[in-house]
């Protein structure tokens, strides 16, 4: 129950009241005059005061005033006699909450406590929402500032460079690694660039007409392009966009982009890395070839020296052709090594292709006639001269007949009649096509994958596991392709293809 | 006649090289330039030693071996293998074939890994044929 100052000069009424409220449970304070009244009410701080108008000094109107400065929300009834209406008034204008006449019924003063009672409550309720909703609001404000302070951050302290902008295409958000990767200041970016002066053309213009349209379009997934950065560099990154959407409304776009340089220089020192393993096996492989022609020359030596001592003209010949065939060996290796290890651009000259391919099934016919193996030409008559890469073509060509050759002699079959068929043919007209087709030992999908990756010889000492290198490295130089097939035990196809031009003249 | 050395191998410039320290230690050569070839000449002419190359095309010396040192009549001669193929490479595809049903073989009597010099091949094949 609430605390209630009762205010009245004549003793009598304050006594029986205060008897009457105690009884309904209120903790009644009394005064007997106006100052006396204030004092208590300082005193006391009752919720409800209930005040007589009509009394001599401070009077029930001054009363009133000084009650709502000193607490606003202090509940004041005034109890008038009769006539005194125009008070009544006045007293309700300055802040009174009721009105009772007097002399003052039980019941009366009953619906009017009640009544403030009720009013005290309220506020007092109203007053609790208030704060709980300062409070809340208060939460929730430091919540959306947490929460975009972390957005900051997160987009702030991303390697990514994260590229924003508003509807119309004009750059908004531009953080730390959107500036390392275009070289730009935000300062420089932000509301002065749009997504052309950032984006490849062709993106900028989709992102742009996705903004214009507002239609729904998917997140693109992570691709590469090349950027154009502040300095005029074109950089690799990897990029990945969406456009932004607010109630199916587009609002923006993001982009965001992934400096791809470090990437790049690792998969160089990677590729650097495989070659320097791929130069170890080498070297083993041509230790074990410069062994065999080392041995070659040396055998050849010991002939020749057998010959002179003896005065055997037969034998110094035998010798001397040993010593003649290895350092045709050595001559070769150096030759391929330094077409390996050299970068050089194509070297095109006027020929025949034709020819070239008569010449090397001229070279290699001792060796395949020896082993019983046929070379079977069939040249296309319609091709005449040309411009194009001779002599790699030349060396190329070689190759391939010279490992059919072999593809045949390692073959372990029985009575087949081996056939190298070596074909040219015209593509279109800029290439040139030259097939080398066996039907030797074919070879595995294992060796077949390793072919142009490393060194790699299947033939023993014999081989330096140059000469395939060296044919991809010569058809590559020239802007050419190889296809092969093969099938284990059937036999392989090589089908090497060389653009040419008109013959210059 | 000195004693007979049948040489199996397909590489001209062997065949040159053994052949001449061959005549120069007083054998007679025999030449056969693959496989097949050496069975051959070895069943025909009954050597007193066979030198054979590993790596040849058609047939390899692996598999020679094996059919030399398998046949009754052939067998007690004695075997120099000269190879680039190192002798436990050689060795270990033998333990392999065996292990895959084929007949245990005997080692060979001599292995010589290229290059190979005349001094240690004349001394090699000495030392076999006076066994």
């Amino acid at each position: 129950m609430s605390k209630l100052l009762l205010i009245d000069d004549e003793k009598a009424i304050v006594r029986v009241l205060s008897i009457s409220l105690k009884s309904d449970g209120y903790d009644v304070v009394t005064a007997y005059g106006g100052e006396e009244g204030l004092d208590v009410f300082r005193r006391e701080s009752p919720d409800i005061v209930l005040t007589d108008i009509k009394m001599p000094g401070v009077d029930g109107i001054e009363v009133l005033k000084r009650i709502k400065d000193l607490d606003p929300d202090t509940e004041v009834i005034i109890v008038t006699g009769h006539g005194d209406m125009h008070l009544a008034i006045e007293a309700l204008q300055l802040g009174a909450s009721d009105f009772i006449n007097k002399p003052v019924g039980d019941e009366v003063l009953a619906i009017t406590l009640k009544r403030a009672e009720e009013r005290l409550l309220i506020r007092q309720k109203l007053r609790e929402y208030t704060e709980n909703l300062e409070n809340m609001v208060r939460i929730a404000t430091e919540e959306v500032r947490r929460k975009s302070e972390f957005q900051d951050k997160l987009i702030t302290s991303s390697n990514d460079g994260i590229v924003a902008t508003d509807e119309k295409g004009e750059v908004i958000i531009f953080n730390p690694g959107a500036e390392k990767i275009f070289g730009y200041f935000r300062r420089e970016v932000i509301r002065k660039m749009n997504i052309y002066d950032l984006y490849p053309p062709e993106l900028a213009g989709e992102f742009q007409q996705g903004l214009k349209q507002g239609k729904i379009v998917k997140s693109t997934d992570w691709k590469e392009i090349m950027i154009t950065v502040k300095d005029g560099k074109s950089l690799p990154t990897r990029f990945s966009g969406a456009l932004l959407y607010e109630k199916n409304m587009v609002v923006g776009s993001v982009g965001f982009f992934r400096d791809l340089r470090e990437v790049k220089h690792l998969q160089q020192e990677l590729i650097k890395a495989e070659r320097l393993a791929a130069i170890g096996q080498t070297v083993t492989g041509l230790a074990h070839y410069i062994k065999n022609i080392l041995s070659g020359l040396k055998g050849g030596s010991y002939v020749v020296n057998v010959g002179l001592d003896k005065n055997d003209i037969d034998k110094l010949k035998a010798g001397w052709a040993m010593v003649e065939r290895n350092v045709g060996r050595v001559s070769e290796l150096v030759l391929d090594l330094l077409t390996y290890s050299r970068e050089r651009g194509p070297e095109l000259r006027n020929c025949f292709p034709n020819e070239i391919a008569d010449d090397v099934c001229e070279l290699m016919e001792a060796r395949a006639s020896q082993d019983e193996i046929e070379i079977i030409k069939e040249l296309a008559p319609s091709i005449g001269e040309v411009n194009m890469g001779a002599d790699a073509a030349h060396r190329v060509l070689l190759n391939l007949v010279s490992n059919a050759v072999d593809a045949c002699i390692s073959d372990l079959s029985i009575d087949k009649e081996w056939q190298v068929y070596v074909k040219t043919g015209l593509e279109g007209d800029d290439i040139l096509k030259f097939e080398v087709i066996d039907n030797g030992c074919g070879m595995s999908e294992e060796i077949r994958k390793n072919l142009f990756t490393s060194f790699f010889s299947t033939k023993g000492g014999e081989g330096t596991g140059l000469g395939l290198l060296v044919t991809h490295k010569l058809v590559e130089e020239h802007g050419g392709t190889i296809d092969i097939t093969s099938q284990l035990g059937k036999g392989t196809a090589f089908i090497i293809r060389l653009p040419y031009s008109k013959a210059a003249h | 006649m000195g004693k007979r050395v049948l040489i199996v191998d397909d590489d001209p410039d062997i065949i040159t090289f053994v052949v001449t320290v061959l005549e120069e230690n007083g054998y007679t050569p025999l030449i056969a330039k693959n496989g097949e070839d050496g069975i051959a000449k070895a069943v025909e002419e009954k050597p007193d030693l066979i030198i054979l190359d590993l790596l040849m095309p058609k047939q390899s010396g692996i598999k020679i071996y094996r059919e030399l040192k398998g046949d009754e009549s052939l067998k007690k001669i004695p075997v120099v293998v000269l190879s680039g193929i190192a002798r436990r490479t050689f060795l270990r595809s033998h333990e392999a074939l065996t292990e895959f049903g084929d007949q245990p073989v005997p080692e060979p009597e001599a292995y010589i890994e290229k290059p190979v010099e005349p001094e240690e091949l004349a001394k090699t094949i000495k030392r076999l044929i006076i066994e």
